[in-house]
């Protein structure tokens, strides 16, 4: 009964309440950081560890904070731990700083974990939001590499930097512009899916 | 009556509020703190060890590699290295900057005793992930080996001669190639030949 509440939670982070999908939050790194799958990939684990840790700490503090000043604390808790995650990869993990560094600074500006802190961590418990963190995190990793595979595949005809084919069919999926073509796209195809089939 | 009471209610939520906001933020400091003064050594210890790595990877056949002096470019200062082998000089280590696309691209280039490029590698740079970060790929970086300064100008089609450009990253790829490594040579040129 209980574990069943918390794969509910699960699923609706990663299908109903799909971050980018569904939810058209932080939309900005589902195009900046989405250009080869690695870099979706990486960028979806760091978000999801922040948003469990985020999560957490918000259903723990949440009664002692004040209403007026939550959202000043919720930046607060944000960015501490974005900065924790931060130094203690590059002193620990130098080898996979490097991979992950560009990235991990980026997500303080992140507004699905501001909203999750806002809409769900400061009004449960620390389970639910645990869990909750857990859902919207592995959404988040699910929307930004199915994003990635596809940019990656179409402009640079490469999986995770391997050559499938020797040219390049789309160069602009990987530039700029190709983000916005890429995040629609799936979006609409997504949401054609779900209407379609009243599934997911 | 009335009014003076609600001004001090207020003033009074005022002072709550205040001091809850300070107390987390006090709190949430020090923890930061905290964790900077336990990581900050070590990742001190970790960027000099990967220097230490790097400049060894840049000439392996030397014995011994030593800071000559340092330089400045784009207001930084970058130091350069003399590589001995049983105790003659067989070449020379440069660190350079480049204005990249998003900021600086730290380079570090090794040359031979006629300036020639040996090896090449990027130490630190802020460009676009899977477009200007390719300037740190062997394909690019490649490039580089065995060229002098006369032939380190980045063109767009294909060359053996000069540098080939990145498509999509045209402007990291000038930064590294004519910003960062052609005036770190010249320097060097400069400065050994006076």
């Amino acid at each position: 009964m209980i574990s069943k509440i918390y794969t509910e939670l699960i699923k609706n982070g990663i299908f109903k309440e799909n971050t980018i999908f569904k939810l058209a939050l932080s939309l900005c790194p589902s195009i900046a950081v989405t250009n080869s799958l690695r870099n979706g990939f990486l960028m979806g684990v760091a978000v999801l560890f922040v948003q469990v840790t985020v999560n957490i700490t918000i259903s723990l503090i949440r009664n002692y904070i004040n209403p007026a000043i939550r959202l000043p604390v919720f930046m607060l808790i944000i960015s501490g731990w974005v900065t924790i995650a931060d130094l203690s990869m590059a002193a620990f993990a130098p080898e996979a700083y490097k991979q992950m560094g560009l990235y991990i600074q980026l997500i303080v500006a992140f507004a699905s974990i501001l909203a999750r802190a806002e809409m769900f961590a400061s009004k449960n418990n620390v389970l639910p939001s645990l869990f909750d963190g857990l859902g919207m995190g592995l959404g988040f990793l699910f929307a930004l590499s199915i994003i990635s595979f596809f940019r990656e595949t179409l402009g640079n005809g490469s999986v995770l930097g391997l050559k499938l084919i020797n040219t390049k069919p789309l160069l602009i999926m990987i530039l700029p512009a190709g983000g916005f073509f890429a995040v629609g796209l799936l979006m609409g195809i997504y949401n054609w899916i779900n209407t379609r089939f009243n599934k997911l | 009556m009335q009014k003076s009471e609600m001004i001090l209610q207020n003033m009074r939520d005022i002072l709550k509020i205040t001091l809850n906001l300070l107390i987390i933020y006090i709190i949430g400091g020090l923890i930061i703190a905290f964790v900077y003064s336990k990581t900050s050594p070590l990742i001190y210890k970790n960027k000099v060890e990967s220097k230490k790595m790097a400049l060894r990877k840049l000439l392996p056949e030397a014995d011994s590699i030593e800071k000559t002096g340092s330089w400045k470019i784009h207001d930084k200062e970058a130091d350069y290295y003399s590589a001995k082998k049983d105790g003659e000089i067989i070449g020379y280590i440069i660190e350079s900057y480049g204005k990249g696309y998003s900021g600086y691209i730290e380079v570090l280039v090794s040359v031979d005793k006629e300036m020639k490029i040996k090896n090449i590698s990027i130490l630190s740079h802020t460009e676009t992930p899977g477009l200007g970060d390719e300037i740190t790929k062997d394909y690019f970086l490649k490039q580089f080996i065995s060229k002098d300064t006369n032939h380190l100008i980045t063109v767009k089609n294909t060359t053996d001669e000069y540098i080939q450009a990145i498509s999509g990253a045209t402007i990291s790829s000038r930064a590294v190639t004519e910003d960062a490594v052609k005036s770190a040579i010249e320097f060097l040129k400069n400065k050994l030949k006076g």
